[in-house]
Order: C-alpha cells, then structure tokens, then sequence
C-alpha cells in the first residue's frame, strides 16, 4: 500500500459513523506513517468498525507501556526498537559508541528489557497486546567491522531472545514473527535515516506498511480453517497406486519424492492440533487401507477421518466429508494434485479453498506447506483441539450404522448418559470461549463476534455473566461446546452470546443449557439477543420451538414455557 | 489540471481531509488550519513518494503551500 492510499482510507475511517475500534499504539519513535498504515490495514481487517489510534510520547516507550497499566480491555499495539532500549542505538542523540561506554549500553539494554518485560506483564493480565521487538539493524555501535558480529551484537540479540522467549510464556501478548517479516520487508530497505534525522520516524514507507500490514493481521487473528480434504495419489504420496501398487508409492528422498512427505509431517501435525483430516481418493478403497496399514505413511490412517475413496465424482466425496464433519464449506482446504478434480469440487463448493499440490515442484510444494501453516495455524492447542476428531468419530460409530431393531432416537439419547457441565467463571476469561463465539454460525443466537480485547471489556461489567458448558457422555468428552453470555436485569435474563458446536447438535444439549442457567439463577423470564444471520436458522428454529411461535416475534420465554415446552432432558446437569 | 496538479491535488486531499478540492489550490500554512510539522512531514512524504522524488533539507522550509510545491515540481520536471 503506497502513503497516499493509507491516507484515503484513513479518510474514509473519518466519515465513517460505525462502531469505534481502539487502539493504543506504544512505541517510541513518532508514530507518524505507521500510524497512517496500521490504522489503514485495520480498517480493512475490520471493514464495518471505525479506527481510533491513541499514541504516547516521543522518546518514552517504556513510560509509555508503564502509563497503560490501568488500561483493560484494549488491544494496544507495542513496537520496540533498539533506541528504546538505550538511545545510543539510535541515530538522533550522541551519546558516544566509544568502545568503553558499549558494556554501559548493553547493561542498559539490559534493564530496559527488563522495565519493558515488567510493563508488559501488567498489561497483558487486561489487554491484548501484539508486539514487534527490534526490526530495525543496530547502528554501527561496536569497534568491529561490520561483516563481524560483534559481542555487543551477540549479547544483544541475547536479551532480545530472553525477551521474546519470557514473553511468550504471557498468554495476551502476541509477538509479531521476525521470520515473517524478514520475508516481507528486507531488512536492508528498512532504516530511512533521512526520515529518521528529519521527524523522528525510522522506518522506510515499504517498512511502515509491512509491519503495519502483519501487526493488524495478527490484531484480527484469523480463524483458522477446521478441516482439510487431501487426495492420496500424487498428493499424500508419490504415485497412482492402483497402477504402481502398493511398494510403487513414494515420499523419500530416495524416489525424489520428500516433498509428498513434507505434506504428510505437516498434515499429521495438524491432525494432532485439532484440524480435522479427510481425505477424497478416487481409488479403490480395500487397495488405500492396505497402502496404510502396510507402508505407514507419516499421517496415519487414525489421524484421518472419514476417508472416502471411490470411483464417484471428487464433490461427492467431499459432500459426505462434509456431512460427516457437520461443517460449512467455507471452513475448509481441499488438496488435490488435479486441477479438474479442483474446479469440480470447487463449482460444487464455491465457498471451499481449493488448492493445487504442485507435484513436479519442491519449491512450490515447500511454500504449500507455509500456506497450510498460515491457514490452519492456531496461537494455543486447546483440550478440544486434542479430542475433536475422536468424539466425531465415537458419534458416527455409535449412529452411522443405521438403525437396527428397537432403536429409536428417544431411546439412543436416553441409554447414552450424557453429563452437561457448566462453569460460570469469567476471570480469566476462558479462551475457548471467545474462539467458540468466533467460529460457530449454525446454533449462534446473533452471529456477533469479538476481538480478544472487545471480549475482555465486554466481560469486565459486573453485571454480565459467562456460563461454558461442556459435555460428556458415554461415547467419550466432546469438551467446551457452547457458551451463554448475558446480563441479569431483575426478574430477565438477557442472553446476549449463546453458541453452540455443531458436534454437539441433537443431544438435548441447548435444552440443558439453558435449564442450567435457570437452576443457577432465580429469574421467571429469559430474553434473547436473537438477530437472523444467513446461518443461524439451528438456532432459530429451536427458539421458535420453545416459543411456540414459527414467526419468532418474541424473543423471550418464562420458566414455566420453558419446562412446559422442554422435550425430556437425559443429562445429568451439573455446575463446576 | 494538468498531470502534476492532478496528483498534488490528490495528495493534498488526502492529507487534509477537511478542504475541499477548490480550497486546495489556495492552500497554504496560513489558510488551513490543520498544517502543523506533523501534518507537513506526512504531506512532503506522500508528495516525494507520489513523485519518486526527494526535496532537498534546504528548500523544505519554503513549502509552505500548494503553489510552492507546484512551483517546485514543475521546475524540476518531474
């Protein structure tokens, strides 16, 4: 983005009369363009929100971190160069780079750092914060020549790392990646010491927008995608195996064919993040679990679910892929080293990310595997990250078989001896919480979703409360499935969040949620926030039902309706 | 408008944002009222990137207006 289009978005933001999106932005140099960038790319990142960036003083950054302290619910964007630390790293103050004053420099470093570190630790218990720790190269400080890394140079970057490592044990603070950035803006091009001299502002402008462009991107943080589709031959590994037969297939160095087993470790390692793996295969399937069972691929058959392979149309597959996961398409990758089979599935699925695996290119292949990183990356493996594929697999065990005699669904729900748990505790707020109201379209009682520091602020009114509902039964944990936010306002309660996971559909589940946020509170009437998405109709539905009212035009319902209306609930309902 | 007045003229609306378009042409420190050093580091920056160019340190001090810059630029042919 060139200054001139920040500035005319910007100038857009000012006449724009929709809600205000905060930002406290810390750094220590004048925040000038990248003010103008960062809050350019926010606005494209949150389209329907206005962009206000408060700034602090020049040349203070640890003040200005230390003068945040009282601040809650914000997302505050921290930049640190080198100059923050001791002045002496920079440019427009001459303290001296003699070779006696550089122990002097790194000790104040040092205990910068350690300000900075301390700064951060307050902020973080109430806010959100996305950090940049040094971008900037060190000025020629150190008596060595510059192709030499000095020892001022190594202990430096020593505290940085000590830095970034103990910062990353605080679970609000978001530390922008170095590596990402070294591919994006060189780091030659990034010092304007022009600029720097003239008004106080280091950084080129292709600088200032790259850095503005990944910090507002991590701001967002995208959702990560919940499932990938792979093909097998040519993609998960080397070969037609219905042609070479099994010992034909490759993914080694020896064949030339790592790349298939790159693509693999990556699939596995997301299979154990939570990422649903499926896979769409037009094969013969007795041939593909025999390809598994004898060559064990690095992505093991177990970390798969379901696997379709057939001689039927890729879209079909897909379909009951999809079915089988009980998500939208637009959650998910298909992989596939056939452009036809993409375009099919893609002109049945405009919504599905359909991406080529480049067989014939390791280079190609090698950034695939950056891209997958990026889409299905997430910052912390939850609980239910490490059990979703089992509870959806134990669920079409125990239900995909078909009926047999005697079954009936009244029946299946009431041997299956479900627990509901619910947990009122909103401080810390519990992440799973925000990533469920962020993620689920279908059972979301108003598709209103929240950054992490929305989130916060929202819960830190006295009067709202979180209930986290999580369920068990005897087919195994489905973990955290739904959350209810709300007010309590005399005899009402207000519902102003309820989500819940499409996994957890057709258990009762919504029922004994809301029986359990009755149990907890002495109230005779519960109001929904209710507002109608293009996806949201489970929800609906299931409000219409309890009202008796197919228009829904009341959003409200008494204890007595609802225990009136409340089919059979086999839960045991408990509080933690 | 010739060329040059047409992207100076952008780039004036989009660092003051509040004047409008015939306003521009006659702006100057004296006459808008948001010119302060910030707004003028953020004005010569969008001018020297529009234009692939870079003023020189001494002369910075005497763009103080539209027809200045315009004068700058026409006489270094940019």
């Amino acid at each position: 983005m060139k200054l001139i289009e920040a500035l005319e978005v910007m100038k857009q933001n000012r006449v724009d009369e929709s809600p205000t999106f905060e930002i406290q932005l810390a750094c220590g140099f004048t925040p000038l363009h990248f003010s103008t960038f960062l809050g350019a790319h926010l606005r494209r990142e949150f389209p329907g929100s206005q962009v206000a960036i408060s700034t602090g003083t020049f040349g203070d950054l640890p003040g200005n971190l230390e003068r945040l302290a009282k601040t809650q619910g914000f997302t505050i964007v921290g930049v640190i160069e080198w100059q923050d630390l001791d002045p002496r790293l920079g440019i427009r103050l001459l303290g001296g780079w003699n070779p006696p004053q550089l122990n002097d420099i790194l000790q104040t470093v040092r205990h910068q750092a350690t300000r900075v570190l301390m700064a951060l630790k307050t902020l973080s218990d109430r806010n959100v914060v996305v950090l940049a720790l040094p971008t900037l190269p060190l000025p020629p400080v150190a008596f060595t020549p510059g192709y030499s890394s000095s020892q001022l140079e190594s202990d430096l970057q020593c505290v940085r790392a000590t830095l970034l490592s103990k910062l990353s044990e605080l679970k609000s603070i978001r530390v922008v990646s170095s590596q990402r950035l070294d591919q994006t803006s060189p780091h030659a091009e990034r010092f304007d010491a022009r600029s720097e001299l003239s008004s106080g502002f280091p950084y080129s402008l292709s600088h200032a927008d790259k850095l503005a462009d990944l910090v507002s991107t991590f701001v967002r943080s995208p959702l990560p995608k919940k499932g990938l589709i792979s093909d097998l031959d040519n993609t998960l590994w080397n070969g037609i195996v219905g042609e070479v037969n099994i010992e034909g297939i490759s993914w080694d160095l020896d064949h030339h064919t790592q790349r298939h087993g790159l693509y693999q470790q990556v699939l596995a390692s997301l299979a154990d993040s939570g990422t649903l793996i499926g896979v769409a295969s037009k094969n013969d399937p007795t041939l593909v679990e025999e390809a598994f069972s004898k060559r064990k691929p690095f992505l093991a058959r177990d970390q798969i679910f379901p696997l379709v392979a057939n001689w039927g149309p890729k879209s079909e597959s897909v379909r009951k892929i999809l079915e089988a996961w009980n998500v939208g398409p637009d959650s998910i990758v298909f992989v596939d080293d056939s452009a036809l089979d993409l375009a099919e599935v893609k002109a049945a699925y405009p919504d599905i990310e359909c991406l080529l695996f480049p067989r014939d290119d390791d280079k190609a292949a090698f950034n695939l595997l950056y891209k997958l990183r990026d889409k299905f990356g997430k910052i912390a493996i939850s609980e239910e990250d490490v059990i979703r594929r089992e509870s959806i697999r134990a669920y079409h065990d125990a239900v995909g078989a078909g009926p047999v005699e005697g079954y009936t669904p009244e029946g299946f729900l009431q041997q299956a001896g479900g627990t509901l748990t619910l947990t009122f505790l909103k401080n810390p707020p519990d992440p799973r919480a925000l990533e469920l109201i962020n993620k689920t379209n279908q059972f979301n009682l108003n598709g209103r979703r929240h950054t992490e520091a929305s989130w916060q602020q929202y819960l830190s009114d006295p009067i709202v409360f979180m209930a986290v509902a999580s369920y068990e039964d005897k087919y195994g944990p489905l973990g955290k499935i739904a959350v209810l936010a709300g007010k309590i306002e005399g005899d009402d309660l207000m519902i102003d969040h309820w989500v819940m996971s499409c996994r957890a559909f057709s258990r009762r589940i919504e029922h004994g949620c809301l029986i359990g946020v009755l149990q907890k509170f002495s109230v005779n009437q519960i109001t929904f926030d209710f507002l109608e998405t293009p996806r949201n109709r489970p929800i609906r539905d299931f409000l219409g039902e309890l009202a008796g009212d197919s228009t829904l035009s009341n959003y409200s319902i008494t204890r007595k309706q609802l225990f009136d209306t409340c089919p059979p609930v086999y839960l045991k309902i408990q509080e933690l | 408008m010739n060329d040059i007045q047409a992207r100076l003229t952008r780039c004036f609306a989009a660092v003051f944002p509040d004047i409008s378009e015939h306003q521009i042409t006659n702006a100057s420190l004296d006459t808008v009222e948001g010119w302060d050093s910030v707004t003028a580091a953020t004005l010569v920056t969008t001018v020297e990137e529009e234009f692939g160019i870079e003023f020189d340190a001494d002369i910075l001090g005497n763009l103080t207006s539209y027809e200045s810059i315009f004068n700058y630029l026409r006489r270094t042919n940019v």
